[in-house]
């Protein structure tokens, strides 16, 4: 991928990256993805605790509560559409 | 105000790449040179839900310029803040796969200057009924929705009440006319701009999804990885 917002979170994010790119097309696609034997998890909580570090510093944890505000309407809209 | 684009499109590859495409559209500028304005990618969130199997992602990018110049022109530096040589934007991309029902949604919206400007792309990825094709095509309709809230989010926020006073906060540089002609010139010059982006955006896919044609996903881990050294040297 290219690089994270957070220099000092890019090779977290890189091991995380390839482990998520394999297992999404080696188990995911092919229908033995899980949320159990997803390898990536341990990889996930190192790079995401680097990450909210740097969201802080940065004032982007709180865009990202207002976008999710204005998500959660249009999601619902969005799903109940998707059933039909 | 809104203004509202659509388009369809087929690619000629499989659903699982083409959703393996849309997570690898910005890996690498040396794969994809239609990403050279991508500044950063982090991933928030991943998870497969337990009971649909549905796997879902929240991404964050950094873009280079968003707002088109010609916006940030037309605006008054108290809200810009002077900011018209810092052309980046925040984008949250959300996005859904179920492989067994055979489609893939995704979201991605602007997360600054959203009160002047909301763009809203939403893109559903699903694999052509009635065709012969064997599964090798993916059909994908794009819907990309302009929103210029300026001069309305402060009444948008406090309700009816206090409409007055925002009227007059509002007031203070352009009028209620004013305001509207300008909703209508931000957001029609966005969607012009956007619309060349959009081809390009394809275009991109396009490359990432010959790339795994040819080497597969792990020869195009391997050219990433390569990318990425020759990238480190040269720092």
């Amino acid at each position: 991928m290219s690089q994270s917002l957070a220099k000092e979170c890019n090779e977290l994010k890189e091991r995380y990256d390839t482990c998520f790119l394999k297992w999404y097309s080696e188990k995911y696609l092919r229908g033995t993805g899980t949320e159990q034997n997803n390898e990536c998890s341990q990889l996930f909580k190192q790079y995401s605790s680097c990450l909210q570090v740097a969201l802080k510093e940065r004032g982007i944890d709180k865009l990202l509560d207002e976008a999710r505000e204005e998500l959660k309407d249009s999601d619902s809209t969005y799903m109940s559409k998707k059933k039909s | 105000m809104v203004l509202t684009h659509t388009t369809n499109h087929t690619y000629s590859h499989p659903f699982p790449t083409v959703t393996l495409a849309f997570f690898l559209r910005y890996c690498s500028p040396q794969l994809n040179p239609f990403s050279q304005h991508v500044m950063s990618t982090d991933t928030l969130s991943s998870h497969v839900d337990l009971v649909t199997g549905r796997l879902h992602t929240t991404r964050i990018h950094l873009k280079k310029s968003r707002m088109p110049p010609a916006i940030m022109k037309m605006l008054p530096t108290s809200i810009t803040g002077g900011a018209t040589t810092e052309k980046a934007s925040y984008i949250l991309e959300t996005s859904v796969v179920d492989m067994k029902e055979g489609w893939m949604s995704t979201e991605s919206r602007n997360l600054n200057f959203a009160g002047v400007l909301s763009v809203v792309e939403k893109q559903i990825y699903t694999i052509p009924k009635n065709t012969n094709d064997n599964g090798n095509t993916t059909d994908v309709a794009t819907t990309v929705v302009f929103r210029s809230r300026f001069g309305e989010r402060i009444r948008d926020k406090l309700g009816h009440l206090h409409t007055h006073e925002a009227e007059q906060e509002k007031g203070g540089f352009f009028s209620r006319l004013g305001a509207h002609g300008m909703q209508r010139s931000i957001e029609s010059l966005a969607s012009k701009k956007t619309q060349d982006q959009l081809g390009k955006s394809r275009e991109g896919m396009k490359l990432i999804l010959e790339r795994l044609r040819q080497s597969g996903i792990m020869g195009v881990l391997e050219l990433r990885k390569m990318a990425r050294e020759r990238n480190m040297e040269k720092a």
